[in-house]
Parts: C-alpha cells; sequence; structure tokens
C-alpha cells in the first residue's frame, strides 16, 4: 500500500511527532507507516486522513502488489 | 489496545536495572566457573542430594546453598519479563505489532542457535549453553524489539 503521509505533513507543515500527537500514536508508528513498513488498521488509517482533512483513499492507495 | 498481559510502563525502569545487573553478575559468575561461595544460607530444596554427585537424594531438604547464582537467574528473569512486557510509554497497534513479532522471532532464533549449539558444541562446554539457553529467549526478544522501535524512531522530519 502506497502513501503520501510525507506530502500532506509537509502541506500542513507537520513533523511526525506532531502527527503523532494528533492521533495518538507513537512517532515509530508514523514513520514506519510513512516509510511503507506498516500498514495501519482501518482505523488509524481513517485517523490520519481525517487529520489531513481528506478522504482516506487520497493519503492512501493500492499498489500493483496488493 | 487489546493487550491485557502488559503492566504498568512505570516497571520499565526496574526491569532494566535488574536485568542489566543480571546479565553482568551472570557473566561474572560464567567467568569464574560459578565459584563465587557468597551469601552462604539455608535454603529448602524440594528435591535434591546434598551435593552434585550425592546418592542421598529425597523430598524437601534443608540445605546449604550459596544464593548468588540463584539470585542472579531470578533478577535476569525478572527483569526481562519486567522490560519486555510493561508497556511503552504511547502503546499503539504499530508497538503491539512489533511485540508479537518480536517474540515470534526471539523464540525462532532461540531454537536455531540452540539447534546448532546442540550439532557442535560437545562435553562440558554444552553445559554453558544449557545455563545461557535459560535467559537468550528473553534477551534476543528485548533486543530485537528495542532495536526496531530505535530504528524507526530515526525517521526524518
Amino acid at each position: 500500500m502506497k502513501n503520501n503521509i510525507k506530502v500532506e505533513r509537509a502541506r500542513m507543515d507537520l513533523t511526525q511527532a506532531d502527527l503523532a500527537d494528533r492521533i495518538g500514536v507513537s512517532r515509530q508508528s508514523i514513520n514506519a507507516i510513512e516509510k511503507g513498513k506498516y500498514v495501519p488498521s482501518t482505523v488509524l488509517a481513517l485517523k490520519i486522513a481525517a487529520v489531513f482533512d481528506k478522504p482516506v483513499e487520497t493519503v492512501f492507495s493500492l499498489e500493483e502488489s496488493d | 489496545m487489546g493487550s491485557n498481559y502488559l503492566i504498568s510502563h512505570k516497571f520499565k525502569p526496574v526491569g532494566w536495572v535488574l536485568f542489566v545487573a543480571g546479565i553482568l553478575a551472570g557473566l561474572y559468575l560464567m567467568f569464574t566457573d560459578y565459584e563465587v561461595e557468597i551469601l552462604n544460607v539455608k535454603v529448602l530444596a524440594l528435591y535434591g542430594g546434598d551435593g552434585i554427585f550425592s546418592s542421598n537424594e529425597g523430598f524437601f531438604k534443608i540445605i546449604e546453598n550459596g544464593i548468588f547464582d540463584e539470585l542472579t537467574a531470578l533478577s535476569i528473569i525478572i527483569g526481562g519479563l519486567l522490560v519486555g512486557f510493561s508497556r511503552e510509554k504511547i502503546e499503539d497497534e504499530f508497538i503491539y505489532k512489533l511485540r508479537k513479532d518480536s517474540l515470534v522471532w526471539a523464540l525462532l532464533f532461540n531454537y536455531l542457535v540452540l539447534v546448532l549449539a546442540i550439532a557442535f558444541i560437545y562435553d562440558f562446554t554444552f553445559f554453558d549453553v544449557l545455563v545461557i539457553n535459560m535467559f537468550t529467549p528473553l534477551i534476543f526478544f528485548i533486543l530485537r524489539f528495542n532495536f526496531i522501535k530505535f530504528k524507526n524512531q530515526s525517521g526524518e522530519e
């Protein structure tokens, strides 16, 4: 699964730590999700999308291998 | 997260102290061939004899024993359990998955090492393998969990 969290963070001028604080997860989680090492649960994906005020599909999208 | 086997984060520092102190004491014991005879006290043996080669075995005996090695082993195990099974400061789904993955990894890696040790280490040296192997599942688990956690911390901002 691909994501553009990094782009969206830059757009809102948020650090990984800021984003982690807003949704109450560890910074490691944001880092791992951003690097594509961890696929978040639906709940967490929805929370991240909510911070960016965008539909979840624009933040996360399927890859061919999924 | 649905992880009801974890205890409070407050136990983590205590756990680290016990764990590290225990490992240092354990290394000291290994290098002195377990000949540290301090803290000699009378203890209750559920089953055993008066010495290694004693034929006088039986249940519930009061024997004299140096308890430094027992305290060391308990310190490593209790400290390791406190470190490995106390909550992180922020406990979330990624940490939860990382902990479970690390447990599986540690168990498999431990047995891989043990298989190699059984195949290639003989005689009295194997005694060391048995001793060390009492603690390696916990040690591998803690090392791997904290290593991956640390690696994910150093992300670019």
